[in-house]
């Protein structure tokens, strides 16, 4: 039995638009959104680089993608994904940072590192010192920060990932003192940050404390953060230190599986973080201080990379070691910190 | 703000006009130049300790805003209750109904014993989203001394245009029942309701487009009689055979966004279900239909065997097609709501081995008008009185004048052939035409008192004659949260 013919076509009819407008709705979905989750210094980085991305999408596909920005400290950025912030991508300071979306979000797969080149870490940076014009405490090394009277600005190593590298690499250099040891390097990171006046939540608002607040003589600051103070402020407010020893600084990218699946932007932003290994992407990381992975773009802007002795996380024993050592609840940090 | 801090910042606000002036004294004097140094690094310290106790609060500040930004939202107002995340993207909430009734019946159509008080609606219900995509919806209903799931659905609203929901809801096809138990303007609906689906089990796409002005739902069922649920099936809420219900409707509105106000209010499109579907004489799959006053005045033949197989009974055996053109309009105050449904149902009835089977077309139509006293807007969901009733407070709440005429026509097919009709024309009635005004009283946004006064006019359904008129005086108080 079948209905009758004007009831089937009436059915037919709705049938049809409904499909109509369906399509109509798949059909206009060309505008492509990205949500970019970082840490706090990579503002101005990625508002040159999303532009420059937008371009190259539209060339490339007739497509138009707006990506937002999200920035704040890197533990805690992670933490807001973890916790809902629908992020496509994220450009974390640190690959524990992003572990711990892997691991306690469950967003993305713990081989994430593996997925980009350069364990998806498409530019370095290190940590050097940022003192006043004239450097008038004679800062020099890591030595000069635990002495009486030096003012040390650095952020919260619980929610920066800037703090963290920071430490490590003050730690890295009292290991490798004359009878440097575990002991040693923990008694030099307390007496370091008893110096510290105020722990911001990120490396942007220590730059804030240290360059606009006016407070401390030095502040432990991400190399390219220190370029842009001197740029933003001019060579004659604030000066680079660069320490004898620091730690090379590998900010991870990675995108969110889990969102890009629901929000059907897998594709677009792959080629975004894909991008950022071109000699198009490497050379704007360079213009913002980052130091770029390529080498013919590194090349290029050496002048303002200088060499120095670098230490990597490696020699902590990795990532995950590091951080639940040093970082974890009852670490190092937690213990030479409430003392 | 920490108070120690305060008054340390206060105390060495205070402390650096001293130190200045004391620096200015002992400017110019060769003998005290050491001693201006000391002093001027000591301004320096408490200038140093002041900006970071700004500093410190500042963090302190921006800490406990960012805080805030990710504490979750307990609203407990006149009118929600809700847990929900800081974005409104996750939220639980606590829905509620209660309907407590009256009935009393005059004339000589209803016994006397039928008045009664009743719970019509006893419904707590949970409902909420999760990533600001995914609802739930589960509500039992304990009215009328029975236990029931009324809704239990998930849904997924990808877009706009695009919202699948799976589980137990309303089929989309009648106008008045997609609108919510809250939002009634009279206490029982028309008659027009009693011949589409309440609530089935199925999945259903469904979405608008151009800020509401079209909208559709498609939806597959398990199948249910005319104005009945899933849980009133022989087996309750499982699929009767194998073939499920087609459901489909469009809705156009197409002024809701325009400056247009005269037309703003104005909504019109159709419902349709289709199955096929074969009953039998032990499971009929056919409904029985009620008066306004909720009395049975419709059945079909029912089963006759005392014993052995069922026999005599009238089932469905082929096709069951509804058709529901349907429309809402206000302005103002001012609000009508129309709608004709039509439902066309193969059957069949076997007596004495012989089977006689037709084609029989019911309809249904109804003309709803209300109205505000006291100045609010008419709609066809929600609406905020403007003022509130508490004694030896000034307001009085909304007060609603409604009115309705609707009408029930059953197929004269379906009496044809005496003893081996369908049904039986001295019990089931051929016709019933309705008229009804009520008054609602709303004295607060979620409660509601109600009167309707129905009469209604039969043809048929009695031994000689016609079935007596039937005047029913409802009352209802009802809390919708």
């Amino acid at each position: 039995m079948s209905p009758p013919n004007w009831q089937r076509r009436l059915l037919i009819a709705l049938g049809s638009a409904v499909f109509v407008g369906g399509v109509g709705s798949v059909a206009q979905a060309a505008d492509v959104t990205l949500l970019n989750v970082s840490y706090d210094p990579t503002r101005e980085l990625y508002v040159d680089f999303n532009k420059a991305f937008a371009e190259y999408w539209k060339k490339k596909t007739g497509d138009t993608v707006n990506i937002r920005q999200s920035h704040g400290g890197s533990g805690r950025q992670a933490r807001s994904v973890i916790d809902g912030l629908a992020a496509d991508v994220v450009t974390l300071a640190l690959a524990a940072d992003v572990d711990a979306i892997a691991t306690n979000g469950k967003l993305l797969p713990l081989n994430w590192e593996e997925r980009l080149p350069e364990h998806s870490a498409p530019y370095t940076s290190t940590i050097v010192f940022l003192v006043r014009k004239g450097n008038p405490k004679n800062i020099k090394d890591w030595d000069d920060l635990v002495k009486p009277g030096i003012s040390v600005i650095t952020p919260n190593p619980k929610t920066s990932g800037g703090a963290r590298w920071n430490y490590l690499a003050g730690w890295a250099w009292a290991l490798k003192q004359p009878g440097g040891n575990e002991a040693s390097a923990k008694e030099y990171v307390r007496k370091l940050f008893k110096n510290v006046p105020v722990l911001d939540t990120g490396a942007r608002g220590s730059t804030t404390t240290f360059v606009q607040r006016g407070i401390g003589d030095v502040a432990l600051s991400w190399e390219n953060e220190a370029w842009l103070a001197i740029k933003e402020l001019g060579p004659d407010k604030v000066e680079i230190v660069i320490p004898s020893v620091s730690i090379l600084a590998e900010p991870s990218v990675a995108v969110v599986d889990k969102v890009v699946l629901r929000r059907g932007t897998r594709t677009v932003a792959e080629e975004y973080l894909k991008y950022l290994y071109t000699p198009e992407g490497q050379e704007i990381a360079a213009r913002n201080y980052y130091r770029p992975r390529n080498a013919e773009v590194a090349a290029k802007h050496q002048e303002l990379f200088p060499k120095l002795e670098l230490v990597t996380i490696k020699d902590f024993g990795g990532w995950a070691k590091a951080q639940k050592e040093h970082f974890g609840d009852g670490g190092v940090f937690d213990q030479i910190y409430s003392q | 703000m920490n108070i120690r801090r305060a008054a340390a910042l206060a105390s060495s606000a205070a402390l650096l006009p001293f130190s200045g002036a004391a620096l200015a004294q002992n400017a110019g004097s060769p003998a005290n130049n050491e001693q201006s140094a000391d002093l001027r690094r000591e301004v320096e310290e408490q200038k140093q300790r002041l900006a970071v106790l700004e500093r410190k609060l500042e963090l302190q500040e921006e800490s406990a805003k960012a805080a805030a930004a990710s504490t979750p939202k307990v609203t407990a107002s006149a009118t929600r209750f809700q847990l929900a995340s800081n974005n409104g993207e996750n939220f639980v909430r606590l829905r509620g109904t209660l309907h407590a009734d009256n009935r009393v019946y005059g004339g000589d159509s209803v016994a006397e014993s039928a008045d009664t008080f009743l719970l019509r609606r006893v419904r707590p219900t949970i409902e909420g989203t999760f990533g600001g995509i995914y609802d739930f919806r589960f509500a039992p209903d304990f009215g009328g001394g029975r236990s029931v799931i009324i809704d239990a659905y998930v849904a997924a609203r990808f877009n706009p245009g695009a919202t699948l929901t799976v589980g137990k809801f309303k089929p989309p096809v009648g106008l008045e029942r997609l609108q919510g138990g809250a939002d009634l303007r009279f206490i029982e609906r028309g008659l027009p309701t009693s011949l589409v689906p309440n609530r089935d089990i199925g999945a259903q796409l469904s979405g608008e487009f151009g800020g509401g002005t079209f909208a559709y739902q498609l939806g597959y069922f398990n199948g249910v009689t005319d104005g009945g649920s899933s849980e009133g099936l022989a087996s309750p809420d499982v699929e009767v055979d194998t073939k499920g219900d087609y459901a489909a409707r469009v809705f156009f509105q197409p002024f809701i966004n325009s400056e247009n106000f005269n037309l703003r209010g104005l909504g019109f499109g159709v419902g349709s279900t289709w199955l096929d579907i074969d009953g039998s004489a032990a499971n009929t799959a056919l409904a029985a239909y009620r008066s306004p006053g909720q009395q049975s005045v419709f059945s079909y033949r029912a089963n006759t065997a005392t014993g052995g197989a069922p026999n005599n009974a009238t089932f469905a055996d082929g096709q069951r097609l509804r058709l529901a053109p349907q429309f809402y309009y206000s302005r103002g105050s001012f609000g009508v709501l129309g709608e004709y449904t039509q439902v066309k149902q193969d059957v069949s009835r076997v007596v004495g081995g012989t089977t006689s089977s037709d084609t029989l077309t019911h309809s249904a139509w109804q003309a709803q008008f209300s109205y505000f006293l006291t100045g609010e807007d008419e709609a066809f969901r929600g609406f905020t009185p403007g003022s509130t009733f508490q004694p030896g407070r000034p307001g009085t709440g909304a007060f609603e004048l409604v009115a309705r005429i609707h009408e029930l026509d059953i197929d004269d097919d379906t009496f044809a052939g005496g003893a081996n009709s369908f049904a039986n024309p001295l019990t089931a009635v051929s016709k019933a035409t309705a008229y009804g005004v009520g008054l609602n009283w709303y004295p607060w946004n979620t409660v509601k008192l109600s009167i309707n006064y129905e009469q209604t006019e039969f043809e048929g359904g009695a031994a000689t004659g016609d079935r007596a008129d039937e005047k029913a005086l409802l009352s209802r108080f009802a809390v919708n949260f």
